[in-house]
């Protein structure tokens, strides 16, 4: 293969995984299910685009006023939105990413539906790479922390988290602005990658692809997502002289991904040095059966 | 534990398979294509892109058969400069971002001479770029949008030609000939909110209609995928108009022009080049009644008729409009292959920039300052008895 | 005054395409507490069936529109089989059910686009489409028949539920699926037979789309309003699925009607903030405690 190509689809992965890092910390650390991060993206893509076309701002600051942004919308949805459950908060969501995109297809000064073209093109691998390098850091440290505790908590059994004095709402509200910011940034990215944008690119399905990655990858696992984020932007790539018959087999993967392994790809698990470590030893004590790291889900 | 070794087991061999089968040369060899060895360099790789799949499916469909169709009559008839043509036609979804990877492929990994599509004007623009880095031209077929081969400063993109009309020259063709033949002073528009080339239109449409002093009395808006327009005609059939205009396609057209009859609004329905379809017909026969939209081409034309023939013959389909469009745009491909005499694509971008080819929609002649067509008359077709009935060529002035 | 009549009509007849989509969607979730997103693909296939059954097969519209609702029902059955149930017997959480859902929904539509192909296919006309006048106000004959199957089916409905000895065993599992296993209904026959139901509705609802919209991959799409509009009524409730249906129908249509068409979609949206922050369940749904 080309690098030119690959190079491509490594830049389209790495767009994808920023998204995704912040949605795991979601869905899979904290047990939100959201369909409105395309809006999200969508937020950041637009704001970042104006700092720099019409603010003339560097790219890497105008990535952050994106992130933040995309910050600040979800804390104004979310004060709304987060005490409601399971497919009441999912839907309120689908419904934030639709109206989004409706607002933008009214606004010309933004280009409205017809898009918005002449966005300086200034995302290349290297600093995909280095804002995913940061990102995971960010998310890592934020995890192993007091607070990335609570989230996990929270996700595990909501109730007893509040009765032993978590405070619930607000750390739903971090987590939905953490990846609210991160899914900004790689809106701004994106916009930055393709040179224009357009209302359209932000449609549900890129919300359910995201949240399909999550799930692939494995809820709770930061590897999962990342291995998750590429190998899932690489399959339709590879797939595509197959045609129309590619998403015929993305969908049935998915169905079969949740029925033979629900838990995803790496199902809470990390990949580390201390892991790999008991990998080895758990190996070496071939054919027990016994299971040591991270946790299941369930 | 066993489940989890036999999934990765399972996974990890899809996904082998799958890189086997990505990376092998492609199926779709050309019926008579050379054996592999010596006379596999005499094929010359084109490409297309454009939506086999999403909400756009139906037009990319037609654009690739009808792509897929002609070089195979090309092939049969001794190829291009003597050389066999392959093509490559990878599925956008009609998004931006597959676009600019399909693209990607064809000008690294498949090496193609020239890339023909996106069929729509938000692929096309985000290509432009990739077209640039590889130094590849591309033609696109049904991309309105004025900014698809100029840029901001109105500086012509080196790479991007297209074969189609611009959003403000079918707009202002269907307000002048509203205004001027037909005599009408009060307009209503109904768009998609969500649609880049509804919107162009509409946008156009209302500027000349009102610069030649007509009045718009009421404009609506709809979301891609709505199908129940009744809230927004009964406010509009309150407005009163004698003409309303309705900028989409055709599905949209014939819901919209059956809930508008209904409703008991009886102002003329105009539109653009998204109406014709043999659906069209089918599902609102009586609604579009006397009807008039502007139009690419005269479908009764011998030419067009001998093309939707064989086309119809071969995949027991209709023929989109994307598919005159996709017809042409191999045309002035090919006839600029010849002009530059390689398949060099800088040669090929060069001999673009000056083609002119008679093509299946008119003349179509490049304005190397704009890579637009020039000087291509719409023609205004009216729904008469069911037929699309050919009125006058017209151009807005 | 007409014209607000007028609107009303629209808004109801609106309302009632959207209520036959989310009884369906709302009669699954009440039992399996997740949105099926599937849904939207069963009734696509609904349509198509019923179009091929009329144009290839030439069988009159009554045959044709009970097979697709057979047909219907007996795909959603067998998507219960294949994508749900294994999760079920995991006790997976509502995510994984919703994934495997969107999974199905992405198979349906590319397997339709990648076999049958894209275009658009026009039912043959059964209805004359001569609207019904009354005064300066008119209704479309085919939106009073869609009025009519979306009352009736409804109906059928609730007296299945409210009625049966099956319709009691449901109305318990939706109360409780463990404690109902404990009483001795047998779970699987019920949740087989919810989703047979939640079929046929979306293969009724696939035949009048059919022939009122045209019949296309993405026709399912519609459903979307109709999740909204369920949520709105509160999720798990069969009136409040009706309800919240009409109010949605009516609410657009006044919106696009005496406000603004291009932000009628945005206020719609506010409207359920609005409704969820008053009443998290939605105006009638069953409040659910939380799951372990």
């Amino acid at each position: 293969m080309d690098w030119y190509y690959i190079q491509g689809i490594l830049i389209l992965s790495g767009i994808n995984l920023l998204a995704v890092l912040g949605l795991s910390l979601l869905t899979g650390f904290t047990g939100l299910f959201s369909f409105g991060h395309a809006g999200f993206m969508a937020v950041g893509a637009y704001t970042t685009a104006m700092m720099t076309v019409k603010l003339n701002m560097p790219f890497t600051l105008a990535l952050l006023v994106g992130g933040l942004a995309a910050a600040t919308v979800s804390l104004i949805i979310g004060k709304l939105t987060l005490n409601l459950k399971g497919d009441y908060f999912c839907i309120a969501t689908l419904g934030f990413g639709e109206a989004i995109r409706l607002i933008l297809d009214n606004v010309q000064y933004f280009g409205g539906a017809r898009g918005w073209p002449g966005i300086p093109r200034e995302t290349g691998l290297m600093n995909v790479v280095v804002w995913n390098v940061i990102a995971v850091i960010i998310l890592v440290n934020l995890i192993k922390s007091r607070h990335g505790r609570n989230m996990q908590a929270i996700r595990e059994e909501e109730m007893a988290s509040q009765i032993i004095g978590i405070n619930v709402f607000k750390y739903k509200m971090i987590s939905l602005a953490i990846s609210a910011a991160y899914a900004g940034v790689a809106g701004g990215m994106l916009a930055h990658y393709t040179g224009f944008l357009q209302p359209r690119m932000f449609q549900l399905i890129k919300s359910t692809e995201l949240t399909i990655i999550v799930i692939f990858g494995g809820l709770g696992s930061i590897s999962g997502s990342i291995i998750g984020a590429i190998v899932l932007t690489s399959l339709p790539e590879i797939l595509r002289t197959f045609h129309q018959w590619r998403l015929v087999v993305y969908g049935a993967s998915v169905i079969f991904i949740m029925i033979t392994r629900p838990q995803g790809l790496m199902g809470g698990y990390e990949i580390s040095i201390t892991n790999i470590k008991k990998l080895i030893s758990h190996i070496s004590s071939l054919g027990r059966e016994k299971t040591t790291v991270g946790g299941d889900n369930k | 534990m066993k489940k989890r070794v036999l999934f990765l087991l399972v996974s990890t061999l899809l996904i082998l398979a799958l890189l086997v089968t990505g990376c092998s040369p492609q199926q779709s060899e050309p019926a008579d294509a050379p054996e592999e060895g010596e006379a596999a360099a005499e094929v010359i790789n084109i490409g297309w892109i454009g939506s086999l799949t999403g909400d756009q499916a139906v037009w990319g469909n037609c654009e690739k058969n009808t792509v897929e169709m002609m070089f195979e009559e090309i092939n049969e008839n001794g190829g291009i400069l003597g050389k066999q043509i392959r093509v490559i036609p990878y599925d956008t979804r009609g998004d931006a971002m597959e676009a600019v990877n399909a693209v990607r492929r064809l000008t690294s990994q498949d090496k193609v001479a020239a890339v023909i599509g996106p069929n729509a004007s938000g692929q096309a623009i985000a290509i432009s770029s990739v077209l640039e880095d590889m130094e590849v031209p591309g033609i696109a077929t049904v991309a309105t949008n004025p900014k698809v081969t100029v840029d901001d400063n109105g500086d012509v993109k080196p790479f991007n030609f297209r074969v189609c009309f611009i959003d403000p020259y079918q707009g202002a063709v269907a307000a002048g000939y509203a205004v001027d033949v037909l005599g009408f002073s009060k307009a209503a528009i109904l768009y998609d909110v969500a649609d880049d080339y509804s919107q162009g239109l509409t946008e156009f449409f209302e500027k000349t209609f009102v610069g030649k002093g007509g009045e718009i009395v009421a404009k609506e808006g709809f979301k891609f995928g709505d199908v129940d327009f009744r809230p927004q005609l009964s406010k509009i059939k309150e407005a009163d108009p004698e003409v309303l205009f309705m900028p989409y396609f055709f599905k949209e057209v014939a819901l919209s022009a059956n809930q508008a009859r209904e409703l008991g609004i009886d102002a003329v329905l105009m539109g653009g080049d998204g109406w014709p379809s043999e659906v069209l017909l089918e599902m609102a026969e009586e609604a579009v009644e006397g009807s008039y939209f502007v139009n690419h081409l005269d479908f009764a034309d011998p030419e067009v008729q001998d093309f939707k023939d064989a086309y119809t013959a071969k995949y027991n389909l209709p023929v989109e409009l994307n598919g005159y469009l996709a017809y042409d745009a191999v045309k002035l491909l090919e006839s600029a292959i010849i002009q530059a005499g390689s398949f060099d694509p800088v040669e090929i971008r060069d001999a673009l920039k000056t083609a002119n080819v008679k093509g299946i929609t008119g003349q179509i002649n490049i304005n190397p300052d704009t890579h637009n067509p020039e000087g291509k008359d719409a023609a205004i077709i009216k729904i008469i008895d069911g037929d699309y009935v050919f009125q006058q060529k017209y151009s807005a002035d | 005054m007409s014209a607000f009549l007028q609107q009303i009509i629209n808004g109801l007849s609106i309302g009632s395409v959207y209520a036959l989509m989310a009884v369906g969607y709302s009669l699954v979730y009440s039992i399996m507490n997740f949105s099926n997103f599937a849904h939207g693909g069963v009734i696509m296939i609904g349509a198509y069936i019923g179009f091929f059954l009329m144009t290839a097969f030439e069988l009159p519209f009554i045959a044709a529109f009970g097979l697709a609702a057979i047909g219907a029902g007996l795909l959603a059955v067998t998507l219960e089989r294949i994508a749900y149930r294994p999760l079920r017997k995991r006790n997976a959480p509502f995510l994984y059910f919703i994934i495997s859902a969107m999974g199905a929904s992405i198979f349906l539509e590319n397997i339709v686009i990648a076999t049958i192909g894209p275009t658009f296919r026009t039912y043959p006309r059964v209805f004359s489409t001569t609207p019904f006048q009354l005064g300066a106000i008119s209704l479309g004959r085919l939106d009073a028949v869609m009025f009519i199957i979306s009352g009736l089916s409804l109906l059928l409905l609730i007296y299945i539920i409210e009625k049966t000895k099956t319709g009691m065993a449901i109305k318990a599992t939706a109360y409780s699926i463990r404690a109902s296993t404990l009483m001795g209904v047998n779970t699987d026959r019920i949740i087989f037979i919810v989703f047979g139901l939640g079929g046929v509705l979306a293969g009724v609802a696939g035949v009048l789309f059919g022939m009122k919209y045209t019949v296309y991959p993405q026709i399912g799409f519609i459903t979307m309003k109709s999740f909204i509009a369920a949520v709105f009524g509160g999720l798990g409730s069969l009136p409040g699925a009706v309800i919240g249906s009409i109010l949605l129908g009516v609410i657009e249509t006044l919106t696009a009607g005496y406000f603004s068409s291009q932000y009628r979609d945005l206020i719609a949206f506010v409207l359920l903030i609005a409704v969820l922050i008053w009443r998290p369940s939605g105006l009638m749904g069953k409040i659910t405690e939380d799951k372990a």
